[in-house]
């Protein structure tokens, strides 16, 4: 069973001359347990289908369907509750709340999805330890560098446990180091988890961890192949 | 959630202190008015249980609370209100000020009434004695001290207390009624007048004069249909029943109400709209954060919620230290006046929960419009915000 399909997938923004095609007739299947890379050029639609895909972003025409539900028969409300029961983020910058320290960001989509306290506390603290970040519980963002304050976003992705992961440029304001750190346990994540990853980024390193990489021009797919990913090895 | 809604507070701590500020000063005087309401309307009250017991008869044109200097009538009239038919006893009174530089007071002002003694029991009778007893038919150079002014004089039944210059034996000592009563020495008329002609020295020295006579109506009898009754039959006076008495007192209280509720209505509008403005603030600011949140599962209503908590909560602290200050002013105000048995103000449960609830009403209420932009923030429209 698909974990995302997309069925003519556009998204359009302003009207007459101004008309753009953000995202063009996009049809592709993500399998449960995949690990996609979607990459191309600034402008090339990939922001756009990521929020598409998240339902953060409702789709001009087509469809999108989430574990084989068609996402534009939800309302608002569920589209809540799916994002959720079902779907984590990462994004590039600003992912963290500022008056929280990073155990409380972690607890975060627990919090909303009504998890008893001391279990989100104990799965919050599971996640941190997932990304290597167990010492900095107590520090609000201010107080950590820029790959650990993704490392925290990536455990608050996962500690719901979400049978998608969608990453917009994850690793764009890291260095290589912390790139490497991040990728590897996004890896290491769907290796033992079986999550689906799907991860935009115009970052050759990170594509190429990827086992498959879509590639994105102008709002339409331009190559769509699996590849042999690169194995992880950071120093 | 709370520590979650205090720290975003305290993220701009200027500035919600500020709105904070706004909302101390409008409850404070609200609590400060709230307690000068209180203790005026507590006055009101304990003026409507004296003045609605009996019936006032006055010179024509005079009201209930004295003709005027100039007006008055002589003796003679009470035989007159006590041949109508009805009146069961009456009695003249004849008052005068107690201190000879009394400008201006919260309340009645010092007073001392001389009461003719044949019908004065029944009218006594209406204000319960602490101690002591009452006047009697005979007594001469005799008091009963409201409570205050015992307080004020240290006397104590058996005692003497001086009174504009004569030496009175305290015989009772009425229970304190908050109220007018209670700046009121009872004394027999016969005392009262030389005291009377002395102060105003324009009067013939032999006339028997009263300022108002207190009519008692018969058990059963209607004291409106009495009141008229006396209105008919005897000539050259004014009748003030219960229910007029009743409606004269109610207009005192009016005004002051009136003028609470408008200081009211400035602090909903001044601070209601400090609270908007404040949230609508924090909402732009932290556009990005809730459109984050939401993308990571936040409902409409838990945005909501936490926005309409925090501007609750502005409103709670404002209302809190508002009154507590308002409280504390109010205290030091009455016991800077206590020396002089003087309480400008009263503390009553509402004076104290009133503001609060009223500012906390009034945060949550100010929220409610920027809550609703906040809740109804697209995720993803959030999160391009800069």
């Amino acid at each position: 069973m698909p974990a995302i399909e997309t069925v003519d997938l556009r998204k359009t923004y302003g009207d007459g001359e101004a008309l753009v095609h953000a995202v063009d007739g996009i049809g592709i299947t993500v399998e449960k347990g995949e690990f996609v890379a979607i990459i191309g050029p600034s402008g090339s639609g990939k922001s756009t289908l990521l929020n598409l895909l998240g339902c953060l972003d409702l789709p001009s025409e087509g469809h999108v369907f989430i574990d084989s539900a068609d996402t534009s028969q939800l309302s608002q409300g569920q589209l809540t509750r799916l994002r959720r029961e079902k779907i984590g983020f990462v994004f590039q910058e600003f992912n963290l709340l500022p008056v929280l320290n990073a155990l409380e960001n972690i607890e975060l989509p627990l919090r909303y999805l009504k998890v008893h306290s001391r279990d989100r506390e104990l799965r919050a603290r599971e996640a941190l330890v997932q990304v290597g970040l167990e010492n900095r519980a107590r520090n609000r963002p201010s107080q950590m560098s820029g790959g650990e304050r993704q490392r925290v976003a990536i455990a608050r992705a996962l500690v719901t446990r979400p049978a998608l992961v969608l990453a917009d440029e994850p690793t764009g304001e890291l260095d290589t180091a912390n790139t490497c750190l991040v990728i590897e346990i996004m890896r290491r994540l769907n290796d033992e988890l079986q999550q689906t990853f799907a991860v935009v980024t115009h970052d050759p390193m990170v594509a190429a961890y990827a086992r498959r990489v879509i590639s994105l021009r102008d709002g339409k797919v331009i190559s769509d192949a699996p590849q042999e990913a690169t194995p992880v090895a950071c120093d | 959630m709370a520590k979650y809604i205090l720290r975003n507070m305290w993220r701009r701590k200027a500035r919600t202190f500020l709105t904070i500020f706004g909302i101390v000063v409008g409850i404070l005087a609200l609590t400060v008015l709230g307690g000068l309401s209180a203790r005026l309307n507590q006055q009101v009250q304990g003026a409507k249980s004296w003045f609605t017991s009996s019936i006032s008869v006055v010179p024509s044109g005079g009201s209930l609370f004295g003709g005027g200097q100039d007006r008055f009538f002589n003796v003679s009239k009470v035989s007159e209100v006590e041949a109508v038919p009805g009146v069961k006893s009456a009695s003249a009174a004849i008052g005068v000020l107690l201190s000879e530089s009394q400008s201006f007071s919260f309340g009645a002002p010092d007073l001392l009434i001389g009461l003719s003694l044949d019908g004065s029991t029944e009218l006594l009778n209406k204000l319960a004695l602490s101690e002591g007893r009452y006047l009697k038919p005979g007594d001469r150079d005799k008091v009963v001290l409201g409570s205050a002014l015992a307080e004020k004089n240290n006397a104590t039944v058996g005692g003497t207390v001086d009174l504009r210059g004569k030496t009175f034996e305290v015989v009772g000592i009425l229970k304190a009624t908050l109220s007018a009563p209670d700046n009121f020495a009872f004394v027999p008329y016969d005392d009262a007048l030389p005291v009377f002609l002395q102060v105003n020295p324009f009067f013939q020295q032999n006339t028997r004069i009263a300022s108002v006579i207190y009519a008692i109506w018969d058990p059963g009898a209607n004291p409106e249909v009495v009141g008229a009754r006396i209105a008919r039959q005897v000539k050259g006076v004014k009748v003030i029943t219960p229910a007029e008495a009743q409606k004269q007192i109610s207009q005192f209280s009016l005004i002051f109400n009136a003028i609470l509720f408008g200081i009211a209505f400035i602090a909903l509008v001044v601070g209601g709209l400090s609270i908007i403005n404040t949230m609508v603030m924090s909402v732009s600011e932290r556009t990005r954060e809730i459109g984050l949140k939401k993308a990571i599962g936040a409902g409409t209503n838990s945005i909501l919620l936490e926005y309409l908590l925090e501007s609750a909560t502005i409103g709670l602290i404002g209302g809190l230290l508002g009154t507590g200050i308002g409280l504390v002013i109010i205290e030091l105000l009455n016991s800077a006046t206590a020396t002089k048995q003087i309480r400008v103000f009263t503390i009553t449960t509402l004076v104290v929960i009133g503001p609060i609830v009223f500012a906390t009403v009034l945060g949550t209420l100010a929220g409610v419009f920027p809550a609703l932009r906040a809740a109804r923030l697209r995720p993803v429209e959030s999160l391009k915000e800069e």
